[in-house]
């Protein structure tokens, strides 16, 4: 099926989302032949970003194919296509190299290689002159930010990558990450853990991710289940701000506030949007060394 | 047995393929009662997947008192010391008696109906 779509101007507010997984629903089909066009887009955020390349490799994945009117994309636009490496490693362009400058790059993986993902979000995405954090903070953000991708590797169970892009927001002195997986989706997981029981189809998708952020509950093997326990703590530690949006649940964590809620638009899969704060003196790390048995 | 994590696996400690690394060496000296020290030295960034097998594991099979007895942890940063202290809490509990998936979903679906 031949299909243009018109990408307008997308930022990283709630509504932003639903244009994005209104994209993923009018392409999710096998043999497509789509075109995107920009020429109403003013900038693309890197949730955008992210997400844009995962639905290009998911068609892709499906038979179709995927053309950009180059033409139509603002100078502007393009420009930071082009230095954080989505147009080079799409195949988009004419093989220009990737040029970092102040972006932060996109990034696939196929597989899980932990020293290239803590290499990226060090020199990359911490790394920058922009955060003020000591090696100490840094190494505590990543090992965090990596329970985003091991959910991504193990749960996700997609058959395309794991795709994910920053951006650093100077005036607001934040500093923000997007992790999308085109899998099964968190409530899918959720539902199947419960599945000899035929009440788990009536489980909608917020009542699924307020289950799974539950600490202790988990629906892989060995009670492996704190990801999203600590990245949550953290989160409302720091003054950060956690978005997950899975089918059509949608979770914002932030120190003010924990919400589940269900929106209109589906998406299969699971997009974790992360805010962190540039400055260490809005920092605290939970520090509970102290002399007593381990077990 | 002493064991320097960074020489194993390098400073980020964050797989579970790591974490079996760590499990398949430690297990079978725990389970003969053979005493355990882990380094980590030099290890720097954390997180859960990793300290879930190759340590939270260990309480499948072997005791609390017991693995204070013979496992030592050595030079772990306090950011990495926070992580396995949740691990084990959360092991511990997943491996005692608990609920059943029936109550639990029982308990989501009571929840769902009163508030969403």
């Amino acid at each position: 099926m031949k299909k243009t779509l018109s990408i307008p101007t997308i930022d990283d507010n709630a509504t932003d989302f639903d244009i994005l997984f209104n994209l993923w629903n009018q392409t999710n089909n096998d043999n497509m032949d789509v075109t995107f066009e920009f020429s109403n887009c003013n900038f693309l955020r890197q949730n955008a970003i992210a997400f844009l390349g995962g639905l290009i490799r998911l068609i892709q994945s499906k038979g179709g194919t995927v053309w950009f009117n180059l033409e139509s994309i603002s100078k502007t636009v393009k420009a930071n296509l082009e230095r954080n490496g989505f147009i080079p490693t799409l195949g988009l362009g004419n093989g220009s190299v990737p040029k970092t400058g102040n972006s932060i790059p996109y990034r696939e993986d196929s597989y899980q290689d932990k020293d290239v993902v803590v290499d990226y979000l060090k020199m990359y995405w911490l790394g920058q002159e922009w955060v003020h954090v000591s090696e100490m903070l840094k190494d505590a953000i990543v090992g965090t930010v990596w329970e985003i991708y091991a959910n991504a590797f193990e749960h996700g169970k997609s058959s395309v990558r794991i795709f994910s892009c920053g951006q650093h927001y100077p005036h607001r002195h934040e500093l923000k990450l997007t992790v999308v997986d085109f899998g099964a989706g968190i409530p899918s997981n959720v539902r199947l853990f419960f599945e000899p029981d035929p009440r788990a189809q009536s489980l909608n998708a917020a009542s699924c991710l307020k289950w799974a952020f539950q600490r202790g509950n988990t629906t892989k093997p060995d009670g492996r289940g704190l990801g999203l326990d600590l990245l949550k703590e953290f989160v409302k530690l720091n003054k950060g701000k956690l978005e997950i949006f899975s089918h059509e649940g949608y979770v914002i964590i932030d120190n003010k506030q924990e919400k589940f809620a269900n929106k209109t638009t589906f998406f299969e899969g699971t997009l974790v949007n992360i805010t962190f704060i540039c400055d260490e003196s809005h920092y605290r790390l939970v520090s509970e060394m102290v002399e007593e048995p381990l077990f | 047995m002493k064991l320097i994590v960074y020489d194993l696996i390098g400073e980020n400690c964050l797989t579970l393929d790591d974490g079996q690394k760590i499990y398949d060496l430690i297990h079978p000296e725990l389970i003969a009662s053979h005493q355990i020290e882990l380094d980590f030295d030099k290890a720097k960034v954390f997180a859960s997947p990793f300290f879930n097998i190759a340590i939270g594991r260990l309480l499948k099979d072997i005791k609390s008192e017991d693995l204070n007895r013979l496992l030592k942890v050595n030079n772990l940063a306090p950011v990495g010391y926070s992580v396995l202290k949740r691990v084990i809490e959360n092991s511990k509990e997943y491996y005692s008696p608990n609920e059943n998936t029936r109550k639990a979903l029982d308990a989501v679906l009571l929840e769902q109906s009163e508030n969403l």
